[in-house]
């Protein structure tokens, strides 16, 4: 007997969505180091093998033309970049760009400075002006896929805003992607360039950003938020030093003087305070690393500035003085504070009572000197007030008989291997 | 692939772009298809960013981040050949423990990347689609063969690596992936980011190097003990199939040993940033520095490695600086230098159409002593193995002829891996030792964390990993003597009133994907494609061993052209 499967069933079993269930996305390096593929290629948040194999049900599959990746070479692979254009690819198209765009197309000699193709990979009826032997640029095939794009991707800082290629001194006259399309520019979809920035950006931004999208050409979710320069706003709105594990340090005015330091690395060359990016809470992949997290000073690799509006690197970022001063002489006098709480939370109520601390880590400094005492006391009247005050109710509690009990078993351990030797820990020095 | 007819059987075939290979690979090539060989070859750089002009005039201490970017699948290695460089320029040295963590590093960073080239760029060519394709012979026989390494890598025929081999879904490349993927966790712990650390300084590094750091590093790197046994095993069994199968795949990518290396990961107790001293603290490195030529040895010397490159733009897209090929100058030690050294050079580029005949490629044509080298990590076990010179045999063992790999027990019980020095070198034999590489990089990371451990057991000033520096005002000149994942490696800094005045980057793909030279020799790669016979029986037209010979070189062309 046939089964008659439930609606909701079908719908489940379906990939949802558009017509194929397929997108194309087109990647084009410029003048790129390949560090955005590699960081993509490390993501898992979606993976970019789950995007491609398709096992996340609410994308469509991705076709993937990579030229990492792509199991053809030559016209084999560029085949579908010209259907793109040509219009024949039977399929939607995302394009991604990584690397700047080299300012090429105005060389007065033939040339490029990227190059992908050759003339005869060229659309029909499209004109070139290179012989079919002779290298297409890179930026041909930009300009000639952007506008049917769906949406268009700038990947990393060089495509973003021109980066370290677009850096003072560079003789190719390398720019953002933004720059070479221009302000007017829309994707088919009607959106200005998407930019994932960061050099190299971290994986899990660019692949989260894609299958947001993908999900809002499917009609799935709503259209990511995006800032005023393109960027994913829930990713790029804060400044890293809000999330930075080390802005404790900033707060209680405490700096690292030298490269490997634990405190804030603002007076090492750390810019973090004024650069938008979220490496330190998301991890550099899969929740680890991320510059400041272990000891990397920011130099800004996010920002429209990078590199020479951060450089030299190694070297205070101004401001630094202005409000690194500040937060010593504040941040100072709240650590003093807070250090003066700690004494007392450190401690088991019971050794306030016995005045002595059974660690031997500290080697049993137990007596709290008077003015400790009184501070605690002050502490906690403020404390308890209007409440229970625990501290009474601990002190009317007997001490416990067991207390000490090796000693009161006659077991001495005076004669055991010192291996501390020096290293006791003090309170004093956090 | 564009195929455009020509007379007596020569048809035009463009690899535009080579796909799976790191960055902008072009390859022209006349084969005869009909006859199984290919008759001219040229490799052709398509990228051209100007690194090395960028740098010109910038405040030395932007080098390391600067220059770390012209490559982002060799993503840690130009940082220290800019940190060394510049270390050297100005009079410093780290302390032994910023020594032990920039090796950590670059080690920890081949983790990354020799299992992502062996599964996703090259395994593809294996796979079974790819073999039942061109060759459908050897996939039937494959269905019949039983692996030798099944115990290792859990295979039972050589049809099931095959299958496991492919793109995306197949068990090897989705394993290659997510074991990248923990060699990056372990890389970031130390390094902040990956590609592009952010912890490298002039003087040493800035990590935080803390306990639970070092911990999440060891449990991470002793996994690839376990995974450097499979890979190998799987290597060993695919290409002695083929071999077996058809003694001709021996020729695929055939070229002459020729090898250059700078060595690389330094004696922490050794190195004291000099050039005077190198040639001694060059042979203390974890792999030997030195040159090969035609299989024997010629120097471990590397001084005499520095002083005897040089670099000819004849076929090149820039103009040539040199005014000759005379000497200019000498290196600090006093041994002369060629007006055409990467010291002297200066970077002129004249973008123009591609004429084969004339200039055709960004990349510059490296040679040493006027000879094209190949470099990469398989030049790193053969200089280790032959020379007989490495100080440290803690789990590393040259013989003359090979290097013993001893592999602590994991899972799998421990081993004594082997790679031998090849009889006949090819395509095929790159591959295989890309794979007993890995387990050389684990080994050294490993050894690199225990020695770690050590410093921070014993304290002191040993165990801080920064030296102050005050950047020259005088005339400096710097050398960065490294390697990357790929080899040979060197940044060449000259400083003059705090700025930088010349920055000349030599990579290891310069090497092996230059055009020819002035003399009219082959790049490495160039020679090793027309070298190559075409043995698929199915479709001889679509070149897989001539994309299998240039996907053995490993190229990443980010590197290459700067």
């Amino acid at each position: 007997m046939a089964r008659e499967s439930a609606p909701w069933l079908e719908s489940a079993s379906g990939r949802g969505g558009s017509a194929e269930g397929v997108v194309h996305v087109f990647w084009l390096a410029g003048m790129s180091c390949d560090g955005c593929s590699v960081s993509v290629l490390g993501a898992s948040n979606p993976s970019v093998e789950a995007m491609v194999v398709g096992t996340i049900p609410v994308l469509p599959h991705v076709v993937f033309h990579h030229p990492m990746l792509a199991e053809e070479a030559g016209s084999d692979f560029m085949g579908p970049f010209r259907e793109a254009v040509e219009g024949t690819l039977g399929a939607p198209y995302m394009m991604v760009v990584e690397g700047s765009i080299p300012d090429d197309q105005t060389l007065e000699r033939a040339g490029q400075f990227s190059g992908l193709g050759v003339g005869a990979d060229w659309p029909r009826g499209s004109s070139s002006s290179r012989g079919p032997e002779q290298p297409l640029r890179a930026s041909d095939w930009i300009w000639a896929l952007a506008p049917g794009a769906e949406v268009t991707i700038a990947i990393g800082t060089c495509a973003t805003w021109g980066g370290i290629p677009a850096a003072a001194g560079n003789i190719t006259g390398s720019m953002g992607l933004m720059d070479y399309l221009g302000a007017d520019y829309r994707s088919a979809r009607g959106l200005p360039v998407v930019n994932v920035p960061g050099c190299a950006p971290v994986g899990d931004n660019f692949t989260e950003t894609l299958a947001q999208l993908l999900q809002y050409l499917e009609g799935i979710a709503p259209l990511p938020d995006f800032d005023d320069l393109g960027r994913p706003a829930w990713m790029f709105e804060e400044t890293v030093h809000r999330h930075c594990p080390k802005a404790g340090y900033y707060e209680e005015g405490v700096f690292s003087e030298e490269p490997g330091d634990d405190q804030c690395l603002v007076e090492i060359g750390c810019w973090g305070p004024v650069v938008q990016c979220n490496i330190v809470e998301r991890g550099a992949i899969n929740h680890m690393g991320g510059c400041m997290v272990a000891g990397g000073a920011c130099i800004g690799c996010t920002m429209p500035g990078f590199p020479d509006k951060y450089s030299p690197f190694y070297k205070a970022p101004p401001g630094s003085a202005f409000s690194g001063s500040v937060s010593k002489v504040y941040g100072g006098g709240i650590r003093r504070l807070r250090r003066m709480s700690m004494k007392t939370g450190n401690r088991e109520p019971l050794w306030d009572q016995t005045d002595v601390v059974t660690s031997g880590w500290g080697r049993g400094k137990g007596k709290r000197d008077p003015v400790d005492k009184m501070n605690a006391f002050f502490y906690k009247k403020l404390q308890y007030r209007g409440s229970v005050n625990q501290g009474k109710r601990h002190k009317k509690q007997p001490l416990p008989g067991s207390l000490d009990v090796l000693t009161k078993n006659g077991i001495d351990h005076t004669q055991s291997v010192d291996v501390l030797g020096e290293r006791i820990k003090s309170r004093e020095e956090i | 692939m564009a195929a455009v007819r020509m007379a007596n059987e020569a048809q035009r075939v463009d690899f535009d772009p080579v796909t799976r290979v790191a960055g902008a690979l072009s390859f022209q090539t006349t084969v005869d298809v009909e006859g199984g060989r290919v008759l001219e070859a040229s490799a052709v750089a398509t990228l051209f960013r100007g690194y090395e002009v960028i740098l010109e005039g910038r405040d030395p201490r932007d080098a390391i981040f600067v220059s770390s970017r012209a490559c982002g699948v060799c993503g840690g290695v130009h940082a220290t050949a800019s940190a060394l460089a510049l270390e050297m320029a100005f009079g410093i040295q780290p302390p032994p423990m910023g020594i032990v963590v920039r090796n950590l590093l670059v080690a920890t960073e081949y983790l990354y990347d020799r299992p992502t080239h062996l599964f996703t760029r090259v395994g593809p060519d294996f796979s079974e689609a790819a073999v039942r394709e061109t060759n459908p012979e050897l996939w039937e026989r494959a269905l019949r063969t039983p692996a030798p390494g099944g115990a290792t890598h859990g295979f039972a025929l050589i049809s099931d690596l095959m299958t496991a081999m492919t793109p995306f879904v197949g068990k090897l490349y989705t394993e290659a992936l997510a074991m990248s993927r923990r060699a990056r966790e372990a890389y970031v712990l130390l390094g902040g980011k990956y590609p592009h650390p952010q912890t490298i300084t002039p003087g040493g590094v800035s990590a935080t190097v803390g306990t639970q750091d070092l911990q999440l590093m060891l449990l991470r790197v002793v996994e690839f003990f376990d995974y450097s046994q499979k890979v190998v095993a799987v290597w060993d069994d695919v290409v002695d199939f083929f071999f077996e199968a058809d003694p001709r795949f021996r020729e695929v990518g055939q070229g002459p040993p020729n090898f250059i290396d700078l060595g690389q990961w330094d004696d922490p107790y050794a190195y004291d940033g000099t050039f005077e001293t190198a040639s001694s603290w060059g042979e203390r490195r974890w792999s030997t520095p030195g040159a090969i030529v035609d299989g024997r040895l010629r120097t471990t010397d590397i001084q005499r490695v520095n002083m005897g490159v040089e670099e000819f733009v004849d076929h090149s897209f820039y103009e040539d600086w040199s005014g000759g090929g005379s000497q200019s100058g000498n290196d600090p030690a006093g041994n002369p230098l060629s007006n055409r050294h990467p010291a002297n050079k200066q970077t002129i580029p004249q973008p123009g159409e591609t004429h084969l005949a004339g200039k055709y490629s960004w990349s510059t044509a490296p040679r040493w002593d006027r000879q094209p080298m190949e470099t990469g990590a398989y030049a790193r076990l053969w200089m280790t193995a032959i020379a007989d010179k490495l100080p440290h045999r803690g789990f590393t063992e040259p013989t003359g002829h090979s290097l013993r790999l001893a592999i602590p027990q994991a899972q799998l019980p421990a081993t004594v891996l082997e790679w031998r020095v090849p009889e006949h070198w090819g395509a095929l034999e790159r591959n295989r030792a890309q794979a007993y590489a890995l387990a050389h990089s684990a080994l050294v990371a490993y050894e690199s964390l225990l020695l770690g451990l050590d410093l921070m057991r014993k304290g002191g000033p040993d165990a801080g990993v920064f030296t102050h520096y005050k950047i020259p005002k005088d005339l400096r000149h710097g050398t960065g003597l490294w390697g990357g994942s790929r080899g040979y490696l060197s940044h060449h800094v000259t400083l003059e009133d705090r700025v930088i005045q010349r920055y000349q980057i030599v990579a290891p793909s310069t090497f092996t994907m230059s055009p020819r030279d002035a003399f009219g020799n082959s790049g490495p790669c160039e020679a090793a494609v027309v070298a190559t016979p075409l043995l698929s029986t199915a479709h001889p037209e679509r070149c897989i061993d001539v994309l299998r010979t240039i996907r053995s070189f490993d190229p990443c062309m980010s590197c290459a052209t700067h």
